[in-house]
């Protein structure tokens, strides 16, 4: 995983490159863990929806999102997988 | 008729069954905590509930999520109950949309309606009805509003039959349509499976034929995203479109519990923060409470001439000249011409042996609030999600806090919680790493040793073997991570429940059973082990009464048995071969608590002179700070109790890898325990 430091507005990158407070677009999703990849797409994590970066815990990972009004912690390693446009 | 109670984690399922039923089964403020289906029948009714655990989907992930899936297929309930956490609704009426493709009928409940103008939200329940095709019903499951009006749709079956409503597009609702006209007769929940083969679910695998094969492709080409992708897209699409119609929310400031994580979850406050909360939980009850009371309790039991109450090294003597329950009864029995046996064996073995642990329950009580108020008011869930970083590199998930809590009251239950963890190797070390945490049997052993050995520091002596003993887990799950399940890769997914004021109801209820459990076992397995251990240190081989005048305690059958395993225990003793402490630390595999009543029971039985104490004893003189701090050790890692080895064994799924575990867990107590104890020793050469 290449580490971009510091997207703005307009970047592309992984959900896992954000800063808090960021909200970005999903993109896609780039996946070979079958049940992973269902799993966050149980939790409305598909293509268009908004994504904010509320809360990151203290050591950096895991990351607390927020998207479709509720809120959701995950790894890092999976954010990763997570294409994503960032929009403010 | 029988009814399922099905939602996502933490949306106050068993807060409605409890409301329901009118039982009292445990809840908590973090998302996993039922993880076995319970059944309860609803009040003046012959309607069966059954609460299940948390799902976000009906294709789950994790052993206890399997448990509410089978219910709904296999057992079909004739009702379905949706409960909705009403603030996160798009999340919740994901699953309502899955749960409608089953042929049973769905009511849903619309839960924690009453703390939603909190949160800015309107709900119009009349139009969302409308839409979904299944009746709603706005219940507060804490505060008990709508749970009449709940029963009394229920009652009179006046709620809207499943009638599949239309939520894809039409090009794929034909797509539906048709693979369902393909299945079989008596194929079930046809609209459902239809939907799992444009999925490709590999559970539905058979059901896939050409003619799908080739509806998929045209939608996939249409659509440029393959089926599992596009119905959860689709799923989604239509919440979206209810959401717009039926809710309206109004922007509202910042939250009490975002301001608070703040605080909680700073980068540099955090986790001092979590020190000292963890420090005072131990200083308050080991400390404070342990030195206050410990000797009050011994003194009604077993007698005293002066009372010492501790305080932070501040202690405070009493004359008070009790004659205490167990001298009480033997002399009773004596005057009453009974033999001295018989007063040795109610003033030594039961109340001594039962005494002994008792002394710990006001300690066992304090810590269980202090851990219950951490529970309910969603601290908890945050230790959990910023340890996650630090457990995930040893091989365990965030989630393994949660049997580490669990576990520091028993392990059973402990060793059961761990199914909420998803991937299958976090979840096995685990299971086997629980064990290690300090459960309520052990605290009686820690804080014996600690109050006499280390004084007024009894309480840091105490947390110290907290932290040495998450600082083990985390060392053997390291180790065994990178000996056993080498690259690996796992997910962790969890939610941070809201802050809430503890709720007493709760913080009550849970200390209530885990003491009433603690006691329970002191009037059973403690005062039976008591009275076993009390006939082999009282006689001989050759049943002899040990008088402690002409046949001494060394004599007795229990010396010999403790003589065939003191080896053992030779070099964390610091060099002393000790039966008594041998044939002690054996016991614990029954209970841990029983270790001290043993040690109490041989102690009195060893020591005629009035007043003796444990360590003062012949028997266990020989034990140094050292020694005392590495049989500490020992009991804190060995095999636990035969109750969570049996736990074990079950979660662990083979009585192959239950031995392992156990072999493993005695191997690193002896190993951790003979180093301390020989440094002991080489320091005292």
């Amino acid at each position: 995983m290449q580490k971009k430091k510091h997207l703005s507005i307009g970047d592309e990158g992984h959900l896992s490159d954000l800063r808090r407070g960021q909200r970005c677009l999903v993109l896609d999703f780039h996946n070979d863990n079958a049940a992973l990849r269902r799993r966050l797409l149980d939790m409305g994590i598909t293509k268009g929806v908004i994504i904010e970066i509320k809360k990151i815990a203290p050591l950096g990972d895991p990351v607390d999102i927020s998207l479709r009004g509720y809120e959701l912690c995950l790894r890092k390693a999976d954010m990763a997988s997570i294409d994503i446009k960032v929009v403010a | 008729m029988i009814i399922a109670l099905v939602g996502n984690q933490n949306s106050g399922k068993t807060t409605l069954f409890n409301a329901l039923t009118g039982s009292n089964q445990k809840i908590g403020n973090w998302p996993g905590v039922t993880i076995e289906k319970k059944e309860g029948i609803i009040k003046g009714t012959d309607i069966k509930v059954v609460d299940l655990p948390g799902i976000y989907s009906l294709s789950p992930y994790s052993d206890d999520e399997e448990v509410s899936r089978k219910f709904c297929f296999e057992e079909k309930p004739d009702l379905i109950i949706d409960i909705i956490d009403a603030t996160s609704l798009e999340r919740s009426l994901y699953l309502t949309t899955q749960l409608l493709e089953t042929d049973i009928d769905v009511i849903i409940a619309l839960n924690m309606e009453d703390i939603l103008t909190e949160y800015g939200v309107s709900i119009k329940n009349d139009l969302l009805s409308q839409k979904l095709g299944a009746s709603i019903v706005s219940i507060s499951a804490k505060k008990g509003t709508g749970i009449k009006d709940l029963i009394d749709l229920i009652k009179n079956k006046k709620y809207e039959h499943n009638h599949h409503i239309k939520i894809y597009p039409s090009d794929i609702e034909d797509v539906i349509a048709d693979n369902a006209a393909h299945f079989m007769k008596n194929q079930e929940f046809k609209r459902f499976s239809a939907v799992k083969v444009i999925e490709h679910d590999k559970e539905y695998k058979v059901l896939i034929t050409p003619k799908s094969e080739e509806n998929n492709a045209i939608l996939k080409e249409k659509y440029q995203m393959d089926g599992e992708q596009l119905i959860a897209d689709q799923r989604y699409k239509f919440i979206e479109r209810l959401k717009k119609e039926c809710l309206t929310i109004t922007p509202r400031p910042e939250s009490i519990t975002d301001k608070l994580d703040k605080i909680f979850l700073n980068k540099f406050a955090a986790i001092p923060i979590f020190i000292v909360i963890m420090a005072l939980v131990y200083i308050l009850s080991v400390g404070v409470i342990g030195g206050l009371t410990v000797n009050i309790i011994d003194m009604l039991f077993n007698g005293a001439s002066v009372l010492t109450l501790d305080f932070f090294g501040l202690s405070w003597d009493f004359s008070v000249n009790v004659v205490g329950l167990g001298p009480w009864l033997s002399g009773l029995i004596l005057n009453a011409g009974g033999s001295e046996w018989v007063a040795s064996l109610v003033g030594d073995g039961i109340i001594g042996g039962v005494g002994a642990v008792c002394n710990f329950v006001p300690q066992i009580m304090m810590l269980f609030s202090c851990l219950a108020i951490l529970e309910t008011t969603g601290y908890m869930s945050r230790i959990s999600f910023f340890l996650d970083r630090v457990f995930h590199k040893f091989g365990l998930s965030g989630k393994s806090l949660i049997p580490f809590i669990v576990g520091s009251g028993c392990s059973v239950p402990a060793i059961m919680s761990c199914r909420a963890i998803e991937d299958k190797d976090e979840r096995h070390l685990s299971i086997l790493l629980t064990p290690f945490i300090p459960c309520n049997a052990k605290l009686p052993i820690i804080a014996l040793f600690a109050s006499f050995f280390f004084g007024p520091s009894a309480w840091f002596a105490s947390f110290s073997l907290y932290v040495f003993a998450i600082v083990i887990i985390l060392l053997s799950g390291f180790i065994l991570k990178h000996l056993f399940y080498k690259g690996h890769s796992s997910t962790f997914i969890s939610e941070l429940p809201a802050y809430k004021l503890p709720s007493f109801k709760y913080v009550t209820r849970d200390v209530k059973d885990k003491t009433l459990a603690f006691i329970k076992r002191a009037g059973t397995i403690i005062l039976v082990c008591s009275v076993i251990v009390w006939f082999l240190a009282s006689f001989t081989w050759s049943f002899q009464y040990v008088d402690g005048e002409n046949i001494l305690i060394q004599n007795s059958m229990l010396a010999g048995i403790g003589n065939v395993f003191a080896w053992f225990f030779y070099i964390m003793l610091g060099g002393n071969w000790s039966w008594a402490a041998s044939v002690s630390a054996i016991q614990g595999l029954v209970a841990k608590e029983q270790v001290i009543s043993s040690m109490t029971v041989i102690a009195g039985l060893a020591d005629t002179a009035e007043e003796a104490s444990i360590f003062t004893s012949g028997v266990f003189s020989f034990f140094t700070p050292w020694s005392a701090y590495a049989f500490m050790v020992f009991n804190l890692f060995s095999a636990p109790c035969f109750g969570a080895i049996g736990a074990m064994r079950k979660e662990l799924g083979s009585v192959k890898a239950m031995f392992k575990a156990v072999g493993f867990q005695i191997g690193v107590a002896w190993f951790l325990a003979s180093i301390i104890g020989a440094i002991g020793w080489l320091i005292a050469l």
